[in-house]
């Protein structure tokens, strides 16, 4: 238990810091919010001494905010290449910087992320059932969900 | 005096994040090339001046490592330094980029203070653009 409550504040941590400086955006814990919402997914694996996957699940109001502050970019300018860039970059950060802050000692291989868009409700829901981590941008305005599995046989699910 | 700068990631978002953070720092920066592999910057350098490579280590087809690994074994290229820019900050993976050559590693997320710190100190300039007897960021690490 407490080794989960470890990981979960690690990449809380690791969240925070990515982006606030990655995209000046502040995100603080939230209640469970409608799963619709969500309609962009990026997600990466990790293998080393800790195997993995993480996938974050963006709203659309996140998403355009994170390019906007990153590129200077808004409206028609906001293509479907650049928003996947953009969120595939967010969710390498944060599982690099989460990897060396969970064991800066030893070697993670990440893989190239992968990026979706048009996510149903039903996509969410499945990736949440072992919980996640919900975080609010902007007093409601838009949210991520953070899902972190682990394939090393201990359990290290964050919800 | 300016420099040409190539910077090498998969993510056109990543490469435009970097312009513009070298272009806030105050680095006198002349060409800026992009390229989206390691494979890619290979040929970028085979018909541009380039000053100094800024390089993501996670990328398809040639990642970075095995970009400096290439540009150090080669006798046109070996002196370029090179700044790898990476999620993966492990002092394993560190040490790993530099003993295949790289001069410089900065950990995503960077502060533009921290790149232009790092672009300074491996082209060996002051702040002022002259050239001065200045450490690079691989000199100081203790192997």
């Amino acid at each position: 238990m407490e080794n989960i409550l470890k990981v979960r504040q690690t990449l809380m941590n690791s969240i925070f810091e990515v982006f606030e400086r990655m995209f000046y955006v502040f995100l603080e814990p939230a209640e469970s919010r409608p799963d619709g919402e969500h309609s962009y997914r990026a997600a990466i694996s990790f293998s080393g001494p800790l195997m993995g996957e993480l996938r974050a699940f963006f709203s659309r109001p996140l998403a355009e905010a994170m390019l906007r502050n990153m590129l200077n970019v808004g409206g028609n300018e906001i293509n479907e290449r650049l928003m996947s860039d953009c969120l595939k970059e967010a969710v390498n950060m944060i599982c690099g910087n989460f990897l060396g802050k969970h064991d800066s000692g030893q070697v993670f291989d990440l893989s190239i992320p992968t990026y979706d868009s048009g996510l149903q409700v039903d996509d969410i829901k499945a990736a949440t059932d072992f919980g996640a981590l919900r975080l609010d941008f902007s007093g409601g305005e838009g949210s991520l969900i953070m899902v972190m599995m682990t394939f090393s046989g201990r359990d290290l699910s964050v919800g | 005096m300016s420099f040409n700068v190539l910077i090498v990631d998969d993510s056109n978002a990543m490469r435009a994040v970097i312009k513009k953070i070298i272009a806030m720092s105050g680095f006198k920066m002349d060409e800026c090339w992009e390229a989206g592999s390691g494979k890619e910057a290979l040929e970028t350098l085979s018909h541009a001046w380039v000053d100094v490579i800024i390089s993501d280590i996670n990328m398809p087809e040639m990642n970075g490592l095995e970009l400096v690994g290439r540009l150090k074994s080669d006798e046109l290229y070996k002196e370029i330094p090179v700044i790898m820019v990476s999620t993966e900050g492990s002092a394993a993976r560190v040490r790993e980029a530099f003993v295949q050559g790289a001069q410089g590693f900065i950990k995503k997320p960077f502060l533009p203070e921290d790149l232009r710190k790092a672009l300074y100190e491996v082209i060996g300039v002051g702040t002022d653009g002259e050239y001065t007897e200045g450490t690079t960021n691989a000199d100081e690490l203790d192997f």
